[in-house]
């Protein structure tokens, strides 16, 4: 390119120079010394003082609106927690068992620890029968009257069982545990083994095994439930309807078979025979010994569900007594921070996949608009 | 001048204020004239130039001072508001100009000042636009060639290459049209 040429170019170039009207110009000024107001759109002040944040400003209200977002999620979430853990739902048929012993009386029965019994000692001997029964499955008291089963049951057998963790302080396990006997008398219950250990957090505690009625199972666990805290509940049940209902009538077969040999017994004419139906007699007798304590046997099982209850101490919380501690403050700390991680891992896995569609959207939009203006020069 | 809009943008806002008004006022023309040069339009040059002002304000303190000078970034977005304008439109860059004012280039100047200018200015419109832009940026808005690589997205010797080559390529067209 010649200078002299490029020089008239250049020179030609400038004199074509757009310049702004002077009307424009002035109307421009004004705007900006007014700070560019909006013209031509409705004013958006929160808008406007949010654009005008710098990135890093931005960050605090952000911070400070997830903050408050995590808290309340929290809370709520610990608020449902509790009202969770009040009104825990155990497993059980309450619909579908055997009536209750209606002439069960208190019974008590200690004791393989050092605790003493409560006051009001029961029948002891009555304890260790239905003790006896239960353990061995084989009743050799047959004066304990089996209850007519019939084949066409209405009602079916069910057997309950439920265990029981308390949190102690230390020093309350004494109390704790002359409770439970109290708990245990007022719902005539009985108290099979019983132990208990005195020491640090940790090595205090106590142990019950405890057959309680079935038709008060419910009143007694929720007494067990006021002398402590609850660390751990269970319950169970079983339907034993079936072998109930097969011993009754074998029961009943066998007690027919001993009529008809007593019968036969009356008009046997000889002596070697009157011998030979009495050793009959005496065989069957045993067999209608054996289903009867068999038959017994489940009664009691379903007439007294077996309760294991437990009283420790240390580890987890023991809220139920004691002064609120720095170990209780550190524990809800912890608990806190658990249940706020959580939370927070929750919106994550919400709002994660949410921010990152937003964002490849933005990707998107933004590459587009980058692809469209240099479109638009090409 | 323009160097110091972030730092006293950072300073206090009052001082961001003064710096984007003197940023304003060195280059309220100068954006006018590359926006006019690129769309054409006069009247929409003053829409965009306005809009592109009001976007530079709202965005005064986001600027980085380490991804290029104040003047640079002013025209980065004026560009970005004319070219979304040229989309909005649904119009080309190369689109009919309107025909240059022969009035507007003075009465005092010869008759063939007068022509070779209207070649010039017909020559400019058979340019590619992003031929024109270049020019544009260098003759209208009087951007050096670092600004304008900067505004472009481009290497200081890439810009001054393609410059060279829309230079080149007006004249010959101008040497055409004789």
């Amino acid at each position: 390119m010649e200078p002299n040429r490029d020089d008239q170019l250049i020179a030609d170039l400038k004199a074509l120079r757009p310049m702004p009207r002077p009307q424009f110009a002035a109307a421009l000024d004004e705007r900006a010394g007014a700070g560019f107001p909006r013209r031509s759109r409705l004013p958006r002040p929160n808008l406007v003082k949010l654009r005008d944040l710098s990135p890093r400003r931005m960050l605090i209200p952000a911070a400070g609106f997830a903050a408050v977002a995590i808290a309340v999620v929290t809370a709520l979430l610990l608020s449902t927690e509790g009202q969770d853990s009040a009104s825990r739902t155990l497993f059980s048929d309450h619909s579908e068992r055997l009536a209750p012993p209606s002439h069960s009386s208190p019974r008590n029965f200690n004791d393989s620890g050092h605790h003493r019994a409560a006051a009001g000692a029961p029948s002891a001997a009555s304890a260790e029968a239905v003790t006896e029964e239960m353990e061995s499955g084989v009743m050799f008291a047959p004066e304990v009257a089996p209850r007519e089963v019939k084949p066409g049951l209405r009602h079916r057998a069910v057997e309950r069982s439920a265990q029981i963790t308390l949190a102690a302080d230390p020093k309350d396990v004494d109390d704790d545990a002359s409770r439970v006997f109290e708990a245990v008398h007022a719902h005539n219950g009985i108290v099979m083994r019983s132990s208990t250990e005195e020491g640090r957090a940790g090595e205090a505690g106590a142990t019950f095994d405890l057959l309680i009625p079935s038709a008060r199972l419910d009143d007694a666990m929720a007494a067990f439930s006021e002398i402590d805290a609850v660390r751990s509940r269970h319950e169970a049940t079983a339907d034993i309807t079936a072998p109930t209902v097969s011993a009754a009538e074998l029961l009943k077969e066998s007690r027919a078979r001993i009529d008809s040999l007593l019968s036969q017994l009356e008009a046997a004419g000889t002596e070697e025979e009157q011998e030979a139906i009495e050793a009959e007699l005496r065989h069957e007798r045993r067999h209608a010994s054996r289903l009867a304590a068999q038959l017994s046997h489940l009664h009691k099982r379903a007439d007294y569900s077996r309760v294991s209850l437990r009283i420790e101490t240390g580890g987890q919380e023991s809220s139920g007594g004691g002064a609120w501690g720095i170990d209780d403050a550190l524990h809800d700390a912890g608990h806190v921070l658990t249940v706020a991680a959580a939370v927070t891992l929750i919106a994550l896995a919400v709002f994660g996949p949410i921010a990152l569609i937003a964002l490849l959207a933005w990707l998107t939009h933004r590459a587009w608009v980058r692809r469209e203006r240099r479109r638009v020069l090409s | 001048m323009e160097q110091t809009l972030v730092a006293e943008a950072k300073d206090a806002p009052r001082e961001a204020d003064l710096a984007f008004d003197r940023l304003y006022r060195s280059s309220r023309d100068d954006v006018y004239a590359y926006v006019a040069g690129l769309l054409r339009d006069p009247t929409a040059a003053e829409e965009v130039t306005a809009a592109a002002f009001e976007r530079a304000y709202r965005k005064r303190n986001r600027f980085d001072p380490r991804r290029g000078e104040p003047r640079a970034w002013l025209f980065g977005i004026a560009r970005n508001a004319a070219l979304d304008e040229l989309r909005r439109r649904g119009r080309q860059a190369e689109l009919t100009a309107e025909p240059a004012d022969l009035d507007s280039f003075g009465t005092e100047e010869g008759a063939e000042h007068n022509e070779r200018r209207l070649a010039v200015s017909a020559a400019l419109e058979r340019l590619q636009p992003g031929e024109r832009e270049l020019i544009a940026l260098k003759f209208f808005a009087g951007l050096a060639n670092s600004e304008i690589a900067q505004v472009l997205g481009l290497s200081e010797s890439n810009a001054g290459t393609k410059l060279h080559r829309a230079m080149n390529k007006l004249r010959e067209v101008c040497d055409g049209a004789e």
